[in-house]
């Protein structure tokens, strides 16, 4: 996370999850408001941005797409390194996928310990009569790890919006809450900010793309 | 669910998948997702009212350039008719660099990478894999996906299921039989795609194959678990880049980039998506010819020819995108140009032995016989996913980390040395 001139809070964001489970179509969704239109493979990390405006804060993400086939996931330090926040996302058609997420909640919270937000996903709330993943199961795991849990559907454009903002809000908080500590440490202000005033809704700042 | 309900789970979604290439666009009219197909661009630039907008694309190929390449084309089919001979061996070095005439692309890859011997020496064999395939394999959710996005801007691929989309499925499922190490890794879906731009199915799959399994391009090591020619490749790019471009190094590594971030198609796909299209082809080209040594030596031009534009970017995503995005869109040099200082870079980490990391080693080539049908496990059956990173995986994990280590302790080292020398000036106010 970096202050850039004028108070813009840079975060990165990073998708994980089990090929085929939609990540690219969540981004997608996010960003350009479409449904798979782009069709990128995701072989290689690529990142988007979005800019967007809590509480008079101007915030820029760059939100990072991984490669979803298992045999990728051991490049995943390279992927999650450094990042404010982290998307898991499983497909609710799909319990592997599910228990996919575990193991990357596991590895995140060990390697970044409580630094990093995490979000759960579950996508493809469209095929909900097709569902495998037991609503209470995913929603009581997300609760014992700290995760809040969404249900997405990039198809539909159900849930999408509302992850990210939370995701971002959490992001800032957590921020703030260290920038706070930092600010008792040393007493230096590392939030620079002459916005205009609170703006809590969303994305009042300029749409990338 | 039980075990078996799992398996004829799996098994029917195979089934379904496999029916709907088999049937192919025109026998599934009303039965393919609008969302599946791109929006058809090509036909917005006919208004509402009819009137046909000129949206020509800029002029890029000048016309004494079109003369050149007919002149080359006649040289060309001359000396395609006469392939195995001294003269030949003696020309095809300096006209390949000078980019085969892409109407004679296809004959002259073929013969570059012997795909007719390999066919006639396994008669059938395509068609065995590929009906294996259909009961076999574990990757075709996977393969389906990546059909499904791979080079859908491309008239073969814009259609969901049209033929070429078929034969990209059918190319890769027949392959993940055929290299049961390998299965399918994605990547695969953009060599094949490109293939396929040129030959017909049966070629491609050959093609594919030698691709992976001759040594001169030996990309199964990049494919297999843990990707150890991908780490291979990547320690050597990086003394590549310690050596001659240090403070490019130096930049990279303040932001935290590891090389993995911008180069791993580099390696996978041999820079597809990531130069120009027309580029990319020349590139191909020079690979098909001269092997593994043009990766490395490419990396090495294209990090080179941008330095001072990447050193004005002091932004991990800044410079991820110009190399990746920027670059892809707009090379900002002449593609006779790039492959003129391709060649300048193979030449120059020759003379430093730095052009090639050396021979694979054991772990990087086929262990098992290839086009041997092997049967998958139960787990891969199921499309189970591992619970656990195998010890492989755990040392290609420990290998990203320990490089991001190293470079972020290389920096220290650096900064405090910077300091030693500060300190005897007068400090420096902030």
């Amino acid at each position: 996370m970096t202050t850039a001139p004028g108070g813009t809070n840079n975060f990165k964001v990073v998708l994980l999850g089990e090929g085929c489970v939609g990540k690219t179509s969540l981004l997608l969704r996010y960003i350009e408001d479409k449904f798979n239109d782009k069709h990128l493979t995701t072989l290689q990390a690529t990142f988007l941005n979005k800019r967007l405006n809590i509480k008079g804060k101007r915030i820029n993400l760059s939100i990072w797409d991984t490669a979803g086939q298992e045999k990728f996931h051991a490049l995943g330090p390279i992927y999650y390194r450094n990042s404010n926040g982290a998307i898991l996302v499983y497909d609710i058609t799909d319990e592997d996928s599910f228990g996919k997420v575990k193991n990357w909640v596991k590895e995140l919270k060990k390697m970044l310990g409580s630094d990093i937000v995490l979000i759960i996903a579950g996508n493809k709330v469209d095929l909900e009569h097709e569902r495998t993943v037991p609503l209470e199961e995913a929603e009581s795991y997300a609760n014992m790890v700290g995760a809040k849990h969404y249900y997405t559907s990039a198809k539909l454009n159900q849930g999408v919006e509302e992850l990210f903002l939370d995701l971002t809000r959490e992001m800032l908080e957590k921020y703030e809450q260290n920038s706070q500590t930092e600010v008792n440490r040393t007493s230096q202000v590392l939030v620079v900010d002459d916005e205009t005033p609170v703006q809590s809704s969303c994305c009042s700042g300029t749409k990338s793309n | 669910m039980n075990e078996e309900a799992l398996l004829a789970r799996a098994s029917e979604e195979r089934e379904r998948i496999f029916q709907r290439y088999e049937r192919g666009r025109d026998n599934l009219v009303g039965q393919i997702d609008p969302w599946e197909d791109p929006e058809f661009e090509e036909y917005h630039k006919t208004d509402r009212y009819g009137f046909i907008h000129d949206e020509r694309l800029p002029q890029r190929t000048a016309p004494q350039k079109v003369n050149i390449e007919v002149e080359r084309e006649k040289k060309w089919v001359k000396m395609l008719a006469h392939w195995d001979t001294p003269e030949t061996k003696q020309k095809l070095h300096r006209r390949i660099y000078k980019g085969i005439p892409n109407s004679l692309r296809i004959n002259t890859w073929c013969k570059l990478l012997q795909v007719n011997r390999i066919k006639f020496e396994n008669p059938g064999k395509y068609q065995d894999m590929l009906k294996l395939g259909k009961l076999w394999s574990t990757d075709v959710r996977q393969i389906d996906s990546d059909v499904n996005r791979q080079f859908r801007e491309h008239q073969f691929y814009r259609e969901r299921y049209s033929e070429k989309q078929c034969a990209l499925f059918n190319v890769l499922c027949a392959y993940s039989i055929y290299n049961s190490e390998v299965g399918y890794c994605q990547g695969m879906s953009g060599l094949a795609g490109v293939l396929l731009m040129y030959m017909d199915e049966e070629d491609a799959f050959w093609a594919l194959a030698i691709l992976l399994s001759d040594k001169r391009y030996a990309m199964h090591g990049l494919f297999i678990e843990g990707f150890p020619k991908l780490t291979r490749f990547l320690e050597h790019h990086d003394k590549i880049l310690t050596k001659f471009m240090p403070k490019l190094k130096h930049h990279f590594d303040k932001f935290g980039l590891d090389a993995i971030l911008y180069s791993l198609k580099w390696f996978f796909v041999c820079f597809v998506e990531r130069v120009p299209f027309s580029l990319c082809l020349r590139v191909w080209d020079i690979y098909l010819l001269d092997g593994e040594r043009v990766i490395t030596a490419m990396a090495y031009t294209i990090l080179k020819l941008h330095k001072k534009a990447i050193m004005k970017l002091n932004d991990m995503d800044l410079i991820v995108n110009y190399i990746q995005v920027k670059l892809h869109k707009d090379f900002g040099y002449d593609d006779d140009i790039v492959i003129y200082h391709l060649e300048k870079s193979m030449e120059e980490l020759r003379r430093a032995k730095l052009d090639y990391p050396g021979p694979p080693p054991p772990n990087e080539l086929p262990q098992r016989m290839l086009g041997v049908f092997v049967e998958p496990d139960k787990k891969s059956k199921i499309g189970q996913r591992a619970e656990n990173f195998s010890e492989t995986e755990k040392q290609t994990r420990a290998n990203v980390i320990l490089r991001r280590e190293k470079a972020a302790l290389e920096l220290q080292e650096l900064r405090v040395s910077q300091s030693d020398t500060v300190s005897v000036l007068p400090p420096v106010v902030v």
